[in-house]
Protein backbone atom coordinates (compact mmCIF):
# COMPACT_ATOMS: atom_id res chain seq x y z
CA UNK A 1 0.00 0.00 0.00
CA UNK A 2 1.08 3.34 -0.98
CA UNK A 3 -0.81 5.22 1.04
CA UNK A 4 0.52 6.35 5.07
CA UNK A 5 -1.28 4.25 7.69
CA UNK A 6 -4.01 6.11 9.73
CA UNK A 7 -2.25 4.46 12.97
CA UNK A 8 0.72 2.65 13.33
CA UNK A 9 1.92 0.45 16.38
CA UNK A 10 5.76 0.28 16.83
CA UNK A 11 6.94 -2.48 18.78
CA UNK A 12 4.49 -1.77 21.36
CA UNK A 13 4.75 -2.91 24.99
CA UNK A 14 3.06 -2.99 28.25
CA UNK A 15 4.36 -3.81 31.35
CA UNK A 16 2.12 -4.02 34.34
CA UNK A 17 4.00 -5.00 37.87
CA UNK A 18 6.49 -7.07 36.32
CA UNK A 19 4.25 -8.72 34.08
CA UNK A 20 4.38 -8.35 30.25
CA UNK A 21 0.92 -7.96 29.05
CA UNK A 22 1.62 -6.59 25.65
CA UNK A 23 4.57 -7.71 24.25
CA UNK A 24 6.37 -5.62 21.09
CA UNK A 25 3.10 -5.53 18.90
CA UNK A 26 3.64 -3.46 15.50
CA UNK A 27 0.83 -2.89 13.70
CA UNK A 28 -0.77 -0.93 10.71
CA UNK A 29 -3.91 0.37 9.56
CA UNK A 30 -4.71 2.05 6.27
CA UNK A 31 -7.38 4.60 5.18
CA UNK A 32 -10.25 2.83 4.23
CA UNK A 33 -9.56 -0.16 6.13
CA UNK A 34 -11.39 -2.27 8.60
CA UNK A 35 -9.33 -4.28 10.31
CA UNK A 36 -10.05 -6.78 12.95
CA UNK A 37 -8.44 -7.37 16.14
CA UNK A 38 -9.08 -11.19 17.46
CA UNK A 39 -7.64 -12.90 20.50
CA UNK A 40 -9.32 -15.09 22.87
CA UNK A 41 -10.08 -13.64 26.53
CA UNK A 42 -7.46 -12.31 28.85
CA UNK A 43 -4.94 -11.77 25.17
CA UNK A 44 -4.23 -7.94 25.64
CA UNK A 45 -6.74 -6.93 23.07
CA UNK A 46 -8.11 -3.95 25.33
CA UNK A 47 -5.32 -3.09 26.76
CA UNK A 48 -4.03 -2.39 23.26
CA UNK A 49 -6.93 -0.14 22.77
CA UNK A 50 -6.73 1.60 25.98
CA UNK A 51 -2.94 1.96 24.63
CA UNK A 52 -4.15 3.60 21.58
CA UNK A 53 -6.60 5.96 23.03
CA UNK A 54 -4.24 6.82 25.39
CA UNK A 55 -5.95 5.57 28.45
CA UNK A 56 -2.61 3.78 29.56
CA UNK A 57 0.64 4.90 28.74
CA UNK A 58 3.08 2.32 27.33
CA UNK A 59 5.72 0.76 28.54
CA UNK A 60 7.94 1.15 25.34
CA UNK A 61 7.33 1.63 21.88
CA UNK A 62 5.27 4.47 20.41
CA UNK A 63 1.76 4.91 18.59
CA UNK A 64 1.27 7.45 16.23
CA UNK A 65 -1.98 8.40 14.85
CA UNK A 66 -1.77 10.49 11.19
CA UNK A 67 2.04 11.03 11.78
CA UNK A 68 1.09 12.38 15.47
CA UNK A 69 2.44 10.39 18.59
CA UNK A 70 -0.28 9.44 21.42
CA UNK A 71 2.89 10.17 23.92
CA UNK A 72 3.69 13.56 22.99
CA UNK A 73 1.14 14.75 20.90
CA UNK A 74 -1.59 13.86 22.65
CA UNK A 75 -4.61 16.52 21.85
CA UNK A 76 -3.36 16.56 18.44
CA UNK A 77 -3.20 12.44 17.93
CA UNK A 78 -6.55 11.71 19.55
CA UNK A 79 -8.73 14.38 17.80
CA UNK A 80 -8.35 12.06 15.00
CA UNK A 81 -9.60 9.02 16.77
CA UNK A 82 -13.44 8.05 17.82
CA UNK A 83 -13.43 5.37 19.80
CA UNK A 84 -15.43 2.85 22.29
CA UNK A 85 -13.87 1.17 24.76
CA UNK A 86 -15.32 -2.38 25.78
CA UNK A 87 -19.30 -1.29 27.13
CA UNK A 88 -20.61 2.01 25.24
CA UNK A 89 -20.77 3.68 29.36
CA UNK A 90 -22.87 6.77 29.27
CA UNK A 91 -24.23 8.90 31.86
CA UNK A 92 -27.63 7.09 32.92
CA UNK A 93 -29.11 10.22 34.54
CA UNK A 94 -28.61 12.41 30.83
CA UNK A 95 -30.72 11.84 28.02
CA UNK A 96 -28.86 10.33 24.85
CA UNK A 97 -29.27 14.22 23.07
CA UNK A 98 -27.43 15.57 26.38
CA UNK A 99 -24.79 13.14 26.69
CA UNK A 100 -23.52 13.76 23.02
CA UNK A 101 -23.62 17.40 24.03
CA UNK A 102 -21.38 16.76 26.29
CA UNK A 103 -19.21 15.31 24.03
CA UNK A 104 -19.91 18.01 21.45
CA UNK A 105 -18.87 20.54 23.63
CA UNK A 106 -15.38 19.05 23.59
CA UNK A 107 -14.38 19.17 20.28
CA UNK A 108 -14.60 22.40 18.63
CA UNK A 109 -15.86 21.14 15.19
CA UNK A 110 -18.65 19.28 16.01
CA UNK A 111 -22.03 21.81 15.58
CA UNK A 112 -25.18 21.21 16.55
CA UNK A 113 -26.34 20.10 13.11
CA UNK A 114 -24.18 17.52 13.42
CA UNK A 115 -25.13 16.28 16.22
CA UNK A 116 -28.78 15.83 14.84
CA UNK A 117 -27.05 14.21 11.45
CA UNK A 118 -25.34 11.31 13.39
CA UNK A 119 -28.83 10.97 16.19
CA UNK A 120 -30.59 10.07 12.31
CA UNK A 121 -27.36 8.11 10.99
CA UNK A 122 -27.82 5.98 13.96
CA UNK A 123 -31.48 5.50 14.10
CA UNK A 124 -32.03 6.76 17.53
CA UNK A 125 -34.72 10.07 16.55
CA UNK A 126 -37.66 8.26 17.91
CA UNK A 127 -35.62 8.05 21.50
CA UNK A 128 -33.25 10.75 21.70
CA UNK A 129 -34.38 12.97 24.00
CA UNK A 130 -35.05 9.59 26.46
CA UNK A 131 -33.00 9.38 29.66
CA UNK A 132 -30.00 6.55 28.45
CA UNK A 133 -31.18 4.98 32.22
CA UNK A 134 -34.11 3.60 29.54
CA UNK A 135 -31.81 2.82 26.65
CA UNK A 136 -31.45 -1.31 26.08
CA UNK A 137 -28.07 -2.29 25.21
CA UNK A 138 -28.24 -2.22 21.71
CA UNK A 139 -29.72 1.10 22.16
CA UNK A 140 -26.90 2.54 24.29
CA UNK A 141 -24.42 1.01 21.91
CA UNK A 142 -25.84 2.94 19.01
CA UNK A 143 -25.28 5.67 21.15
CA UNK A 144 -22.23 4.77 21.64
CA UNK A 145 -21.19 5.08 18.00
CA UNK A 146 -22.68 7.93 17.53
CA UNK A 147 -20.69 9.66 19.76
CA UNK A 148 -17.64 8.28 18.78
CA UNK A 149 -18.26 8.94 14.63
CA UNK A 150 -19.66 12.49 15.43
CA UNK A 151 -16.41 14.56 14.77
CA UNK A 152 -15.25 12.42 11.90
CA UNK A 153 -12.37 10.88 12.99
CA UNK A 154 -10.06 9.32 10.84
CA UNK A 155 -10.01 6.33 12.73
CA UNK A 156 -12.61 4.97 14.55
CA UNK A 157 -11.79 2.05 17.09
CA UNK A 158 -14.99 -0.30 18.73
CA UNK A 159 -14.06 -2.65 20.85
CA UNK A 160 -16.80 -5.38 20.72
CA UNK A 161 -18.98 -3.76 18.97
CA UNK A 162 -22.02 -6.02 17.93
CA UNK A 163 -22.31 -6.82 21.55
CA UNK A 164 -25.84 -6.54 22.92
CA UNK A 165 -26.78 -6.10 19.00
CA UNK A 166 -29.56 -7.89 17.72
CA UNK A 167 -28.98 -10.31 14.47
CA UNK A 168 -30.56 -7.12 12.24
CA UNK A 169 -28.69 -4.22 14.39
CA UNK A 170 -25.23 -6.25 13.44
CA UNK A 171 -25.95 -6.55 9.65
CA UNK A 172 -26.87 -2.21 9.93
CA UNK A 173 -23.63 -1.59 11.91
CA UNK A 174 -21.28 -3.65 9.38
CA UNK A 175 -22.94 -2.33 6.17
CA UNK A 176 -22.12 1.20 8.52
CA UNK A 177 -18.86 0.66 9.07
CA UNK A 178 -17.82 -0.99 5.61
CA UNK A 179 -19.81 2.10 4.00
CA UNK A 180 -17.73 4.46 6.31
CA UNK A 181 -14.41 2.86 5.38
CA UNK A 182 -15.60 3.01 1.81
CA UNK A 183 -16.74 6.36 1.31
CA UNK A 184 -14.75 8.54 3.85
CA UNK A 185 -12.10 6.72 4.18
CA UNK A 186 -11.90 6.08 7.51
CA UNK A 187 -9.59 3.19 9.00
CA UNK A 188 -11.79 1.11 11.49
CA UNK A 189 -9.83 -1.18 13.87
CA UNK A 190 -12.55 -3.38 15.40
CA UNK A 191 -11.85 -5.83 18.02
CA UNK A 192 -14.03 -9.13 19.01
CA UNK A 193 -14.68 -12.43 19.54
CA UNK A 194 -17.28 -12.77 17.09
CA UNK A 195 -15.07 -14.84 14.10
CA UNK A 196 -17.57 -14.94 11.85
CA UNK A 197 -18.94 -11.55 12.53
CA UNK A 198 -15.00 -10.53 11.65
CA UNK A 199 -14.71 -12.43 8.54
CA UNK A 200 -18.09 -10.81 6.94
CA UNK A 201 -16.93 -7.38 8.26
CA UNK A 202 -12.73 -6.90 7.93
CA UNK A 203 -10.26 -6.46 5.28
CA UNK A 204 -7.47 -7.77 7.04
CA UNK A 205 -7.05 -9.35 10.79
CA UNK A 206 -4.39 -9.62 13.13
CA UNK A 207 -4.38 -12.63 15.84
CA UNK A 208 -3.43 -11.54 19.41
CA UNK A 209 -2.34 -14.46 21.76
CA UNK A 210 -0.87 -13.48 25.35
CA UNK A 211 0.44 -9.94 24.23
CA UNK A 212 1.71 -10.53 21.07
CA UNK A 213 0.73 -10.55 17.42
CA UNK A 214 1.03 -14.33 16.04
CA UNK A 215 -0.46 -13.42 12.39
CA UNK A 216 -1.22 -10.40 10.47
CA UNK A 217 -3.35 -11.92 7.31
CA UNK A 218 -5.97 -10.85 4.86
CA UNK A 219 -9.53 -12.24 4.66
CA UNK A 220 -10.80 -10.48 1.22
CA UNK A 221 -8.99 -12.65 -1.11
CA UNK A 222 -9.29 -11.76 -4.79
CA UNK A 223 -11.06 -14.01 -7.17
CA UNK A 224 -8.03 -14.43 -8.89
CA UNK A 225 -6.49 -15.67 -5.88
CA UNK A 226 -9.38 -18.60 -5.57
CA UNK A 227 -8.94 -19.40 -9.10
CA UNK A 228 -4.96 -20.47 -8.12
CA UNK A 229 -4.89 -21.31 -4.67
CA UNK A 230 -5.09 -24.81 -4.17
CA UNK A 231 -8.28 -26.33 -1.19
CA UNK A 232 -10.01 -28.68 0.43
CA UNK A 233 -12.60 -30.05 -2.16
CA UNK A 234 -15.35 -32.69 -1.32
CA UNK A 235 -16.61 -35.00 -4.30
CA UNK A 236 -20.30 -36.51 -3.11
CA UNK A 237 -20.59 -39.56 -5.29
CA UNK A 238 -21.74 -42.81 -5.18
CA UNK A 239 -19.07 -44.99 -5.02
CA UNK A 240 -16.04 -43.28 -2.93
CA UNK A 241 -13.64 -46.20 -2.72
CA UNK A 242 -13.91 -46.69 -6.69
CA UNK A 243 -13.81 -42.95 -6.90
CA UNK A 244 -10.16 -43.23 -5.20
CA UNK A 245 -9.08 -45.88 -7.35
CA UNK A 246 -9.51 -43.75 -10.82
CA UNK A 247 -8.14 -40.47 -8.62
CA UNK A 248 -4.97 -43.01 -8.77
CA UNK A 249 -2.23 -40.82 -10.40
CA UNK A 250 -3.57 -37.81 -10.49
CA UNK A 251 -3.37 -36.84 -6.84
CA UNK A 252 -3.99 -38.08 -3.75
CA UNK A 253 -7.22 -38.07 -1.65
CA UNK A 254 -9.03 -39.89 1.10
CA UNK A 255 -12.64 -40.93 2.19
CA UNK A 256 -14.53 -39.08 4.36
CA UNK A 257 -18.12 -39.40 5.63
CA UNK A 258 -18.88 -40.95 2.66
CA UNK A 259 -16.97 -38.53 -0.28
CA UNK A 260 -13.66 -37.89 -1.49
CA UNK A 261 -11.79 -35.21 -0.39
CA UNK A 262 -9.13 -33.99 -2.34
CA UNK A 263 -6.90 -30.80 -2.70
CA UNK A 264 -6.45 -29.15 -5.75
CA UNK A 265 -7.16 -25.93 -7.96
CA UNK A 266 -9.92 -25.08 -9.88
CA UNK A 267 -9.06 -26.71 -12.89
CA UNK A 268 -8.01 -30.00 -11.45
CA UNK A 269 -11.18 -30.35 -9.93
CA UNK A 270 -12.83 -30.38 -13.36
CA UNK A 271 -10.60 -32.38 -14.53
CA UNK A 272 -11.12 -35.19 -11.28
CA UNK A 273 -14.68 -34.57 -12.23
CA UNK A 274 -14.54 -35.42 -15.96
CA UNK A 275 -12.14 -38.49 -14.70
CA UNK A 276 -15.16 -39.85 -12.23
CA UNK A 277 -18.17 -39.40 -14.64
CA UNK A 278 -15.99 -40.65 -17.58
CA UNK A 279 -15.62 -44.32 -15.07
CA UNK A 280 -18.92 -44.13 -14.57
CA UNK A 281 -18.96 -42.97 -11.30
CA UNK A 282 -22.18 -40.81 -10.39
CA UNK A 283 -21.46 -37.42 -8.86
CA UNK A 284 -23.58 -36.08 -7.01
CA UNK A 285 -22.13 -32.52 -5.89
CA UNK A 286 -18.77 -30.78 -5.04
CA UNK A 287 -18.21 -29.18 -2.68
CA UNK A 288 -15.28 -26.38 -1.37
CA UNK A 289 -14.52 -27.04 2.07
CA UNK A 290 -12.46 -23.52 2.64
CA UNK A 291 -11.89 -23.35 5.99
CA UNK A 292 -13.59 -20.29 8.46
CA UNK A 293 -11.82 -17.76 9.88
CA UNK A 294 -12.86 -19.86 13.01
CA UNK A 295 -10.87 -22.94 12.17
CA UNK A 296 -7.97 -20.70 10.95
CA UNK A 297 -8.08 -18.94 14.02
CA UNK A 298 -8.62 -22.15 16.61
CA UNK A 299 -5.89 -23.78 14.10
CA UNK A 300 -3.27 -20.55 14.80
CA UNK A 301 -3.87 -20.85 18.92
CA UNK A 302 -4.59 -24.50 18.90
CA UNK A 303 -3.47 -26.16 21.87
CA UNK A 304 -3.12 -22.92 24.39
CA UNK A 305 -5.39 -22.48 27.68
CA UNK A 306 -6.92 -19.56 28.29
CA UNK A 307 -5.58 -17.50 31.21
CA UNK B 1 -9.82 29.78 26.97
CA UNK B 2 -13.55 30.28 25.55
CA UNK B 3 -13.56 26.65 24.81
CA UNK B 4 -12.18 25.60 28.09
CA UNK B 5 -16.05 27.35 29.82
CA UNK B 6 -17.35 23.88 27.90
CA UNK B 7 -15.65 21.54 29.79
CA UNK B 8 -16.71 23.17 33.19
CA UNK B 9 -20.41 23.72 31.44
CA UNK B 10 -19.86 19.77 30.97
CA UNK B 11 -19.50 19.56 34.45
CA UNK B 12 -22.55 21.86 35.63
CA UNK B 13 -24.90 19.53 33.07
CA UNK B 14 -23.64 16.58 35.13
CA UNK B 15 -24.43 18.33 38.58
CA UNK B 16 -27.92 20.41 37.65
CA UNK B 17 -29.41 17.53 35.67
CA UNK B 18 -29.82 15.41 38.29
CA UNK B 19 -32.51 15.46 41.13
CA UNK B 20 -30.60 15.08 44.02
CA UNK B 21 -29.15 18.48 43.73
CA UNK B 22 -32.11 19.86 43.73
CA UNK B 23 -33.08 18.10 46.72
CA UNK B 24 -30.11 19.52 48.37
CA UNK B 25 -31.25 22.66 47.65
CA UNK B 26 -34.70 22.43 48.73
CA UNK B 27 -33.28 21.00 52.16
CA UNK B 28 -30.65 24.34 52.31
CA UNK B 29 -34.07 26.45 52.22
CA UNK B 30 -36.02 24.50 54.64
CA UNK B 31 -33.18 24.19 57.51
CA UNK B 32 -32.88 27.95 57.84
CA UNK B 33 -37.13 28.30 57.54
CA UNK B 34 -37.63 25.61 59.89
CA UNK B 35 -35.29 26.65 62.45
CA UNK B 36 -36.70 30.50 62.65
CA UNK B 37 -40.69 29.11 62.40
CA UNK B 38 -39.03 27.27 65.85
CA UNK B 39 -37.26 30.37 67.46
CA UNK B 40 -40.36 32.39 66.69
CA UNK B 41 -42.75 29.89 68.57
CA UNK B 42 -41.16 29.33 71.04
CA UNK B 43 -39.37 32.71 72.16
CA UNK B 44 -41.08 35.17 74.72
CA UNK B 45 -43.13 37.64 72.73
CA UNK B 46 -41.80 35.89 69.46
CA UNK B 47 -38.97 38.35 69.75
CA UNK B 48 -35.74 37.40 68.99
CA UNK B 49 -32.31 39.08 67.38
CA UNK B 50 -32.70 38.17 63.64
CA UNK B 51 -29.25 38.19 64.02
CA UNK B 52 -28.00 35.58 66.08
CA UNK B 53 -30.67 33.34 64.88
CA UNK B 54 -28.86 33.97 61.09
CA UNK B 55 -25.66 33.19 62.89
CA UNK B 56 -27.23 29.98 64.44
CA UNK B 57 -28.87 28.94 60.98
CA UNK B 58 -25.64 29.61 59.18
CA UNK B 59 -24.00 27.35 61.33
CA UNK B 60 -25.51 24.29 60.94
CA UNK B 61 -26.61 24.95 57.25
CA UNK B 62 -22.85 24.68 56.46
CA UNK B 63 -22.27 22.18 57.65
CA UNK B 64 -25.11 20.82 55.22
CA UNK B 65 -23.44 22.56 52.23
CA UNK B 66 -20.02 21.19 53.08
CA UNK B 67 -21.75 17.64 53.52
CA UNK B 68 -23.71 18.31 49.98
CA UNK B 69 -20.70 19.42 47.86
CA UNK B 70 -18.56 17.09 49.37
CA UNK B 71 -20.81 14.25 48.02
CA UNK B 72 -21.01 16.16 44.49
CA UNK B 73 -16.83 16.23 44.58
CA UNK B 74 -16.70 12.44 45.76
CA UNK B 75 -18.69 11.64 42.43
CA UNK B 76 -17.84 14.09 40.01
CA UNK B 77 -13.92 12.07 39.57
CA UNK B 78 -14.77 8.56 41.26
CA UNK B 79 -18.43 8.82 39.43
CA UNK B 80 -16.75 8.59 36.39
CA UNK B 81 -14.84 5.75 37.26
CA UNK B 82 -17.74 3.69 38.81
CA UNK B 83 -19.35 4.11 35.45
CA UNK B 84 -16.98 3.68 33.45
CA UNK B 85 -17.35 6.82 31.62
CA UNK B 86 -14.20 8.11 32.40
CA UNK B 87 -12.95 6.47 29.56
CA UNK B 88 -15.34 8.08 26.77
CA UNK B 89 -14.13 11.58 28.64
CA UNK B 90 -10.30 11.17 28.61
CA UNK B 91 -10.02 10.73 24.54
CA UNK B 92 -10.72 14.01 23.64
CA UNK B 93 -8.23 16.86 22.43
CA UNK B 94 -8.06 18.09 26.27
CA UNK B 95 -5.37 17.23 28.66
CA UNK B 96 -6.30 15.28 32.19
CA UNK B 97 -5.53 18.96 33.60
CA UNK B 98 -7.37 20.28 32.03
CA UNK B 99 -10.50 17.97 32.87
CA UNK B 100 -9.62 17.51 36.30
CA UNK B 101 -9.82 21.79 36.66
CA UNK B 102 -12.87 22.03 35.25
CA UNK B 103 -14.41 19.25 37.51
CA UNK B 104 -12.92 21.47 40.58
CA UNK B 105 -13.62 24.58 39.42
CA UNK B 106 -17.36 23.30 38.94
CA UNK B 107 -17.47 21.81 42.67
CA UNK B 108 -16.09 25.84 43.84
CA UNK B 109 -19.07 27.12 41.73
CA UNK B 110 -21.52 24.80 43.67
CA UNK B 111 -20.44 25.21 46.65
CA UNK B 112 -20.17 29.35 46.04
CA UNK B 113 -23.62 28.54 45.04
CA UNK B 114 -24.91 27.10 48.05
CA UNK B 115 -23.29 29.42 50.59
CA UNK B 116 -25.15 32.31 48.93
CA UNK B 117 -28.50 30.50 48.92
CA UNK B 118 -27.55 29.74 52.30
CA UNK B 119 -26.71 33.88 52.98
CA UNK B 120 -30.10 35.07 51.37
CA UNK B 121 -32.45 32.60 52.49
CA UNK B 122 -31.37 32.76 56.65
CA UNK B 123 -30.96 36.63 56.16
CA UNK B 124 -34.53 37.23 54.43
CA UNK B 125 -36.32 34.52 56.51
CA UNK B 126 -35.03 36.16 59.96
CA UNK B 127 -35.89 40.15 58.89
CA UNK B 128 -39.05 38.49 57.90
CA UNK B 129 -39.69 36.88 61.55
CA UNK B 130 -37.83 38.98 63.59
CA UNK B 131 -37.52 42.51 62.02
CA UNK B 132 -34.36 44.41 60.78
CA UNK B 133 -33.83 45.70 64.58
CA UNK B 134 -31.61 42.97 66.59
CA UNK B 135 -28.65 43.93 68.24
CA UNK B 136 -24.96 44.16 65.93
CA UNK B 137 -23.69 42.86 69.66
CA UNK B 138 -25.85 39.58 69.61
CA UNK B 139 -23.09 38.75 67.21
CA UNK B 140 -19.95 39.03 69.11
CA UNK B 141 -19.06 41.76 71.89
CA UNK B 142 -16.66 43.51 69.02
CA UNK B 143 -19.25 44.21 66.56
CA UNK B 144 -21.27 46.60 68.01
CA UNK B 145 -21.15 49.40 65.21
CA UNK B 146 -20.80 46.69 61.98
CA UNK B 147 -22.91 44.01 61.98
CA UNK B 148 -22.29 43.56 58.71
CA UNK B 149 -18.25 43.15 58.51
CA UNK B 150 -19.13 40.44 60.80
CA UNK B 151 -21.54 38.32 58.75
CA UNK B 152 -19.37 38.62 55.41
CA UNK B 153 -16.30 37.73 57.44
CA UNK B 154 -18.10 35.00 59.02
CA UNK B 155 -19.34 33.43 55.65
CA UNK B 156 -15.83 34.41 53.96
CA UNK B 157 -14.56 32.10 56.87
CA UNK B 158 -16.81 29.27 56.52
CA UNK B 159 -16.35 29.01 52.48
CA UNK B 160 -12.47 28.66 53.07
CA UNK B 161 -12.92 25.77 55.28
CA UNK B 162 -15.51 24.85 53.15
CA UNK B 163 -12.90 24.92 50.11
CA UNK B 164 -10.34 23.32 52.20
CA UNK B 165 -12.72 20.13 52.98
CA UNK B 166 -13.87 20.13 49.58
CA UNK B 167 -10.40 19.77 48.24
CA UNK B 168 -9.40 17.23 50.54
CA UNK B 169 -12.41 14.84 49.44
CA UNK B 170 -11.28 16.04 45.90
CA UNK B 171 -7.94 14.47 46.35
CA UNK B 172 -9.97 11.14 48.00
CA UNK B 173 -12.03 10.98 45.19
CA UNK B 174 -8.72 11.05 42.51
CA UNK B 175 -6.94 8.98 44.60
CA UNK B 176 -8.85 6.03 45.30
CA UNK B 177 -11.47 6.12 43.04
CA UNK B 178 -13.89 5.57 45.57
CA UNK B 179 -16.99 8.00 46.20
CA UNK B 180 -17.94 6.46 49.67
CA UNK B 181 -14.24 6.20 51.56
CA UNK B 182 -14.32 10.23 50.10
CA UNK B 183 -17.53 10.91 51.55
CA UNK B 184 -16.41 9.12 54.61
CA UNK B 185 -13.13 10.93 55.33
CA UNK B 186 -14.11 14.64 54.23
CA UNK B 187 -16.88 14.14 57.10
CA UNK B 188 -14.58 12.38 59.59
CA UNK B 189 -12.54 16.13 58.70
CA UNK B 190 -15.46 18.06 59.57
CA UNK B 191 -16.74 16.61 62.14
CA UNK B 192 -13.75 15.84 64.21
CA UNK B 193 -11.65 19.22 63.97
CA UNK B 194 -13.26 20.67 67.74
CA UNK B 195 -12.97 17.28 69.54
CA UNK B 196 -8.70 17.04 68.17
CA UNK B 197 -8.48 20.75 69.23
CA UNK B 198 -9.47 20.18 72.90
CA UNK B 199 -7.03 17.03 72.51
CA UNK B 200 -4.35 19.42 70.84
CA UNK B 201 -4.74 22.00 73.59
CA UNK B 202 -3.66 19.97 76.63
CA UNK B 203 -0.75 18.83 74.30
CA UNK B 204 2.20 20.59 75.03
CA UNK B 205 4.04 20.26 71.89
CA UNK B 206 4.99 23.30 69.28
CA UNK B 207 3.98 21.27 66.38
CA UNK B 208 -0.36 21.08 67.36
CA UNK B 209 -0.02 24.54 65.39
CA UNK B 210 0.38 22.91 62.23
CA UNK B 211 -2.42 20.20 62.54
CA UNK B 212 -4.54 21.00 59.84
CA UNK B 213 -8.54 20.16 61.49
CA UNK B 214 -8.56 22.88 64.12
CA UNK B 215 -7.42 25.68 61.68
CA UNK B 216 -11.12 24.94 59.94
CA UNK B 217 -12.72 27.18 62.58
CA UNK B 218 -11.44 30.43 60.91
CA UNK B 219 -14.38 31.84 63.10
CA UNK B 220 -13.35 31.74 66.29
CA UNK B 221 -11.12 34.57 65.15
CA UNK B 222 -14.02 36.78 65.18
CA UNK B 223 -14.84 36.35 68.99
CA UNK B 224 -11.37 37.39 69.65
CA UNK B 225 -10.01 33.67 69.83
CA UNK B 226 -7.73 31.41 68.03
CA UNK B 227 -8.64 27.88 67.01
CA UNK B 228 -6.54 26.18 69.61
CA UNK B 229 -7.49 27.23 73.06
CA UNK B 230 -4.64 27.74 75.04
CA UNK B 231 -2.17 28.04 71.42
CA UNK B 232 -2.54 31.53 70.55
CA UNK B 233 -2.43 32.17 66.61
CA UNK B 234 -2.75 34.88 64.25
CA UNK B 235 -5.54 34.26 61.36
CA UNK B 236 -2.40 34.60 59.00
CA UNK B 237 -0.73 31.77 60.48
CA UNK B 238 -3.80 29.86 60.18
CA UNK B 239 -4.08 31.08 56.61
CA UNK B 240 -0.88 30.18 56.23
CA UNK B 241 -1.15 26.54 57.27
CA UNK B 242 -3.79 26.26 55.27
CA UNK B 243 -2.32 27.26 52.16
CA UNK B 244 0.08 24.60 52.66
CA UNK B 245 -2.36 22.06 53.13
CA UNK B 246 -4.17 23.47 50.36
CA UNK B 247 -1.11 22.92 47.89
CA UNK B 248 -0.64 19.41 48.67
CA UNK B 249 -4.14 17.92 48.16
CA UNK B 250 -4.54 19.80 45.28
CA UNK B 251 -0.66 18.34 44.21
CA UNK B 252 -1.90 14.87 44.93
CA UNK B 253 -4.90 15.02 42.61
CA UNK B 254 -3.24 16.39 40.01
CA UNK B 255 -0.81 13.65 40.19
CA UNK B 256 -2.63 11.02 40.22
CA UNK B 257 -5.02 11.87 37.91
CA UNK B 258 -2.46 12.63 35.69
CA UNK B 259 -0.26 9.50 35.83
CA UNK B 260 -2.67 7.16 36.16
CA UNK B 261 -3.27 4.14 33.65
CA UNK B 262 -7.20 4.12 33.37
CA UNK B 263 -8.35 0.82 33.69
CA UNK B 264 -12.06 1.20 34.61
Amino acid sequence: MSQSPVVRLMDVSKRIGGRTIIDRVSLEVYPGEVFGFLGPNGSGKTTTIRLMVGLMALSAGDIQITGHSIKNEFPEAITQVGAIVENPEMYKFLTGYQNLLHYARMNPQVTKHRIDEVVELVGLNGRIHDKVRKYSLGMRQRLGVAQAVMHRPKLLVLDEPTNGLDPAGIRELRDYLRRLAADEGTAVFVSSHMLSEMELMCDRVAILQKGQIIDIRSIRTTSEDTARAAEQVAFEVDHPDAALGVLEGHGTGRVEDGALLVTADRSTVASINRRLVEAGINVYGIRVKSKSLEDQFLEVTAGETIG
Amino acid sequence: MANFWKLVQNENMKIYRRLRTWIMLGIVVLIPLLFSTLAYFTSANHASSNWSVMTFESTITFILVTVFTVVISADSVAGEFTWGTVKLLLIRPWSRSSILLSKYLSLLLFGLFFSAVTFVVTFAVNVLFFGYNGSPSDLGPLWTTDPWSYIALYYLYQFISLVMVVTFSFMLSSAFRSGGLSIGLSIFLLLSGSIISGILAVTDKPWVKYVLFPHLSLTSYLDGNSPIPGHPTTLGFSLSVLAVYFILFNLVSWTVFRKRDITA
